[in-house]
């Protein structure tokens, strides 16, 4: 009874203190602008699998962590940041009746000073539903074609002009996937065979093929399949196989070279069945040289998509490992584009992310909260 | 579309065949990353398990059905149809099954078999979101799309809107032709 009445005291000098404030004034309502992009602003894909019409990509400042804003990505939406990063591209599907009636598919561009849409460009009802990888949606080096991974499950990509917000194209590509654009050639791409081959395609000026060059036998993809996700320096295109062999390949002829193959492993790694793993699990920083990997120990078959237990940092001009550091159970990593970069990881069993510092070594700086219900692409502004 | 499904399903079997390799005893879902985490590595597997009612008490059974360690389960990449008011191998009422599927083969507990597996979706109705599982025994890049399951194999069908994903034995592996 003495608490109650404590307590009521309290609460009328509360209400009393209020009324002898200034009254509110009416408000007007705003729209908060977008805080202005920095190298650590991050783009979250997430599927949202259990309500799967209703994609998103989260944007997220990788300083404060505070959440910026979304943009929304429909069914199976893929993304991409354009090559510039002022624009995010998004191709996917809508029904006329939500999750029924009439199914079209859309491009489409958000500009990412304001998250709004700038242009939408009908294309073929067949763009690719599936985890949007890292090069399931990219853009020729000039920006200028934007090449849209399809599957029926039969292969093909749709080509758009970016710069005539029109589709001008679809290449079949029977057995391939993924996209790696050529930097040196703004017409050329290349694509990953189920055969083991890879497939280079220049377009001509309109984005109708004009020719396609297909490479001899490049990797096993039976017995130590190339993970779709590879990183670039130019033209040479870092791979990594599932038996944790980096391919270096040259995207930038008629044909695919081979230029280099080595081992991540050495036989104590391999005694405990060191493997790579994760979704997105290659960083590669073209200045110091250095290449990042999310690496499981005790792999076996079906751990591919493992969270890496540690992370390991390779020289690229050695070819050895010079660090490995507890791998925050990376399945996503991005490096931020400046001259010390710092790579954020994202952890697939907490949904958090962890920012690293590159150089001289790596180290933990920072951890956000969770972010994302089933996400597993990262890029940075 | 039918001349592609038995494509695929040919391409699948083979390659399926080739690259089962596995043991009935070692799971995906027990693994676990160091020592501090008490749940299974399951990327994107955090909260579907704990905050809609799937059955993760460490038990790890493979004869139940309603578990990711199932033995059928041993490459399904998604919500389980039987816990959506489906079952085993069949689809939840008011769905359709997938016109296109990929194929995993999988180590039966009880009779030391191996058995291909048809992983249908169920597609059409909204998206269930129970009971997520992502195992990945024998599964390979989009460029084997035949054992390939990070794509939406409702992606044939009229209504391409993933609900959950059935697992059916097609045969024994070895025996099952292609």
């Amino acid at each position: 009874m003495r608490a109650t009445t404590i307590l009521s005291g309290g609460l009328a000098l509360l209400l009393g203190l209020g009324a002898a404030r200034a009254e509110l004034g009416p408000e007007k309502l705003t729209i908060n602008p977008l805080k202005p992009a920095t190298p650590h602003r991050i783009y979250l894909t997430d599927l949202v699998l259990g309500h799967v019409i209703d994609g998103r990509i989260h944007v997220i400042d990788g300083d404060s962590f505070d959440y910026l804003g979304l943009i929304p990505t429909g069914l199976f939406g893929l993304t991409a940041l354009s090559n510039d990063s002022s624009e995010m591209y998004v191709a996917t599907t809508y029904y006329t009746k939500r999750n029924r009636g009439d199914r079209f598919d859309l491009f489409e561009v958000y500009d990412t000073a304001t998250l709004e849409l700038e242009a939408e460009v009908e294309i073929p009802a067949k763009h690719a539903q599936a985890l949007p990888y890292k090069g399931t949606l990219t853009s020729t080096s000039d920006g200028r074609f934007v090449l849209i991974q399809n599957s029926t499950p039969a292969s093909s990509i749709s080509i758009v002009d970016r710069p005539a917000e029109k589709f001008v194209a679809e290449i079949d590509t029977p057995g391939c996937w993924i996209m790696l654009p050529s930097a040196s050639n703004a017409r050329r791409f290349s694509t990953l065979c189920g055969d083991g081959t890879i497939l280079t395609i220049t377009l001509d000026e309109t984005g109708k093929a004009a020719s396609q060059q297909r490479s001899g036998k490049l990797f096993n993809a039976e017995n130590d399949p190339l993970f779709v996700q590879a990183e670039s320096i130019g033209d040479t295109y870092y791979f990594v196989s599932y038996e944790g062999m980096i391919h270096e390949i040259n995207l930038g002829g008629e044909t695919a070279v081979t230029e280099a193959t080595w081992s991540l492993l050495d036989a104590a790694d391999r005694d405990g069945h060191w493997k790579p793993g994760g979704y997105q699990l290659l960083a590669l920083d073209a200045k110091a040289g250095r290449l990042y990997v999310g690496m499981h120990d005790e792999a076996r078959d079906g751990s591919h998509k493992f969270p890496a237990k540690e992370l390991w940092a390779f020289d690229i001009n050695t070819k050895k490992r010079v660090q490995r550091i507890e791998g925050s159970n990376s399945i996503a990593m991005s490096l931020s584009d400046e001259d010390e970069p710092y790579l954020y990881v994202y952890d697939g069993m907490t949904t958090e992310f962890v920012k690293y510092e590159t150089l001289p070594a790596l180290k933990p700086v920072a951890r956000s909260g969770p972010f994302g219900e089933f996400a597993g692409l990262i890029e940075l502004h | 579309m039918k001349w592609l499904d038995e494509f695929i399903e040919r391409k699948a079997r083979a390659v399926a065949q080739q690259t089962s390799r596995r043991s009935a005893l070692l799971r995906i879902g027990r693994v676990l990353v160091g020592t501090a985490f008490v749940l299974p590595v399951l990327p994107f597997d955090r909260s579907p398990r704990a905050q809609h009612g799937a059955v993760d008490d460490g038990k790890h059974d493979p004869l139940d059905p309603q578990r990711c360690e199932y033995w059928r389960y041993c490459a399904l990449d998604g919500h389980l149809c039987t816990c959506c008011g489906g079952t085993i191998t069949s689809c939840p009422p008011g769905t359709e099954p997938s016109s296109v599927t990929w194929i995993g083969t999988c180590h039966n507990p009880e009779d030391g078999k191996d058995y291909l597996v048809s992983y249908n979706d169920c597609c059409g109705s909204a998206s269930c979101g129970r009971c997520f599982c992502n195992e990945n025994e024998g599964e390979r890049p989009g460029y084997r799309m035949g054992v390939h399951n990070d794509i939406n194999w409702c992606m044939g069908n009229e209504s391409s809107v993933y609900h959950c994903t059935v697992s059916v034995i097609l045969g024994q592996s070895g025996s099952a032709g292609g």
